[in-house]
């Protein structure tokens, strides 16, 4: 079946070689004692659907700042397609113009309305004077009311973002992102305070973009479950360190150390290791 | 109460005896002097008509001046705000900003007034200029404290897009900080109305000038009925403040509306 799947697909076997994000013995620190992440290794293929899962304070939402730039390792060596994340370097400044990031907050504009909000993604491609005057090209507003109605909010152009309900909040950071045009979508426990229903729906909206738009997406989680429910390959965080890397293909999973496993031992070996 | 409290309360109250016996503030000369506030009541109901439309005509011209300031005073101190605001910018640009800013603030508004009829003569434009300074150093200083205290999750995440500073500028801190700043102009405008009425006394136009004029003449009477009007004017624009910031501030700060009765 697999093998079926690359012959009609030979591109896809050739894409997927190639390490879009590439994290080698990485270390973080807030102050010279404590450090947020201890060696991390990560190796992400592009247009994979990444998980990390891992307890409040194992580092998981530090790995997400590290690879859009915002945050800088202390030691190790992280490549972004072979660019260095730095917000100071030109070169990845503008490699971040289609990195799509959706911070656990959302960092929504609250006294903006949804269409602005959204058009934010937009605006690297903008120029000065149109930036400025908040002239954008027709072009980008039909863009932006498509990315809308794909995310489930057509009608609500002129709401303002403080009057929308945590759902509503979500899809529109999730249209912001896919403004961007992204390549790559770094997710920080987007569905966490969602009831399971609306959960479900962002998760789906994620993957059919992930799908659509041959997106890497790497998402923060701390439900084990929903990680392996939508994820290609999930990493497990703990302390800081990377305790476990599994492939999901259907209902196999694949521990790169210690060879095949179902789902209940993944589970079991999750719990027992985050809640020590 | 604790010993050590009284001996303190003790010593607060011999001060002000002292200080009031050094600066002559004799309470018994307050209540020999009540009764001048008869005679000058009564000058008032002496004063003929015709003064109080050239009473309305000063203020009028004194809430123009105030207005003028207000907006343009605030206009200036938009931009320097922007670069006075530590989120913003580094050490470099926002410290000698800063100290630019509170120099200005250093001087009221009186003594702005005097530096500029001494430029540009008396009159109601080195009032005016007078106000713009004077805004501008406060405003400046309102909102680069506003432009500090801005969520800085939409910040981050909108500056994770690469964006430029500009950019960042416009679509996150104007619109997050946009109500800290109309709820700001209105106070300045509220104040500065108040700041006008007396800048008249060094001769920077206003009201504040027939005021001080008739008090030179002993025109008691003429004086209090144009200071009433200031009162009444004051008043007037502080109630009508409260009710904007009510109906429009209020709301889009905190997302909801407010029940008015």
């Amino acid at each position: 079946m697999k093998q079926i799947q690359m012959t009609q697909n030979p591109s896809f076997s050739l894409i997927s070689t190639n390490k879009i994000i590439q994290m080698n013995n990485v270390w973080t620190s807030y102050d010279s004692k404590n450090f947020a992440l201890e060696g991390i290794n990560l190796s992400i293929s592009r247009g994979t659907n990444y998980a990390i899962v891992g307890q409040s304070g194992s580092g998981k939402s530090t790995l997400l700042k590290l690879m859009n730039g915002m945050m800088i390792p202390s030691k190790g060596t992280i490549k972004i397609d072979y660019v260095t994340p730095n917000i100071n370097n030109k070169k990845f400044k503008k490699m971040m113009h289609t990195i799509g990031y959706i911070p656990q907050s959302l960092g929504l504009v609250k006294n903006i309305t949804v269409l602005e909000n959204i058009l934010i993604g937009a605006l690297p491609r903008l120029t000065k004077l149109q930036s400025l005057f908040k002239k954008f090209p027709e072009s980008e507003i039909q863009e932006a009311k498509r990315i809308m109605s794909l995310v489930g909010l057509s009608g609500k152009e002129d709401r303002k973002a403080y009057m929308l309900s945590g759902g509503e909040k979500r899809r529109v950071a999730i249209a912001r992102a896919l403004m961007q045009k992204p390549t790559i979508l770094l997710a920080d426990e987007i569905v966490s305070e969602l009831d399971h229903v609306t959960a479900r729906e962002i998760m789906n909206l994620i993957a059919d973009a992930q799908k659509r738009m041959n997106l890497t997406a790497i998402m923060v989680h701390h439900d084990m479950q929903l990680a392996l429910e939508y994820a290609n390959r999930v990493a497990v965080i703990k302390e800081g360190r990377k305790i476990l890397e599994i492939g999901v293909e259907g209902d196999t999973i694949v521990d790169f150390q210690t060879g095949d496993l179902n789902t209940e031992e993944i589970m079991e070996m999750y719990s027992d290791d985050t809640k020590k | 109460m604790t010993p050590k409290n009284n001996i303190i309360i003790g010593i607060i109250i011999a001060l002000v005896v002292v200080a009031s016996y050094n600066v002559d503030a004799n309470p018994l000369e307050f209540a020999k002097g009540l009764p001048n506030l008869a005679i000058v009541a009564e000058e008032m109901f002496l004063v003929e008509p015709k003064y109080i439309p050239t009473a309305l005509w000063a203020m009028f011209e004194t809430i123009q001046m105030a207005f003028i300031g207000t907006v343009v005073g605030t206009a200036i101190a938009l931009p320097l705000s922007m670069l006075a605001a530590r989120n913003l910018n580094s050490k470099y640009v926002y410290a000698p900003v800063r100290a630019l800013l509170a120099a200005i603030r250093t001087f009221p508004s009186i003594l702005w007034a005097i530096l500029f009829v001494i430029m540009v003569g008396l009159g109601t434009f080195a009032g005016v200029l007078a106000i713009v300074m004077y805004t501008v150093g406060f405003v400046a200083k309102l909102q680069y404290e506003a432009i500090e205290t801005i969520d800085s999750d939409p910040m981050d995440a909108v500056n994770s897009i690469g964006v430029s500073k500009w950019q960042l500028i416009r679509y996150v801190v104007i619109p997050e900080s946009a109500s800290h700043l109309l709820s700001q102009m209105l106070y300045m405008f509220d104040y500065n109305v108040r700041q006008t009425s007396i800048l008249g006394l060094v001769g920077a136009g206003g009201i504040g000038f027939y005021i001080i004029n008739y008090i030179k003449f002993f025109e008691y009477g003429k004086a209090a009925i144009f200071m009433l009007v200031v009162l009444v004017t004051v008043l007037f624009i502080d109630w009508a403040s409260v009710k904007i910031r009510d109906k429009y501030i209020i709301k889009s700060q905190h997302g909801m509306k407010v029940i008015t009765k």
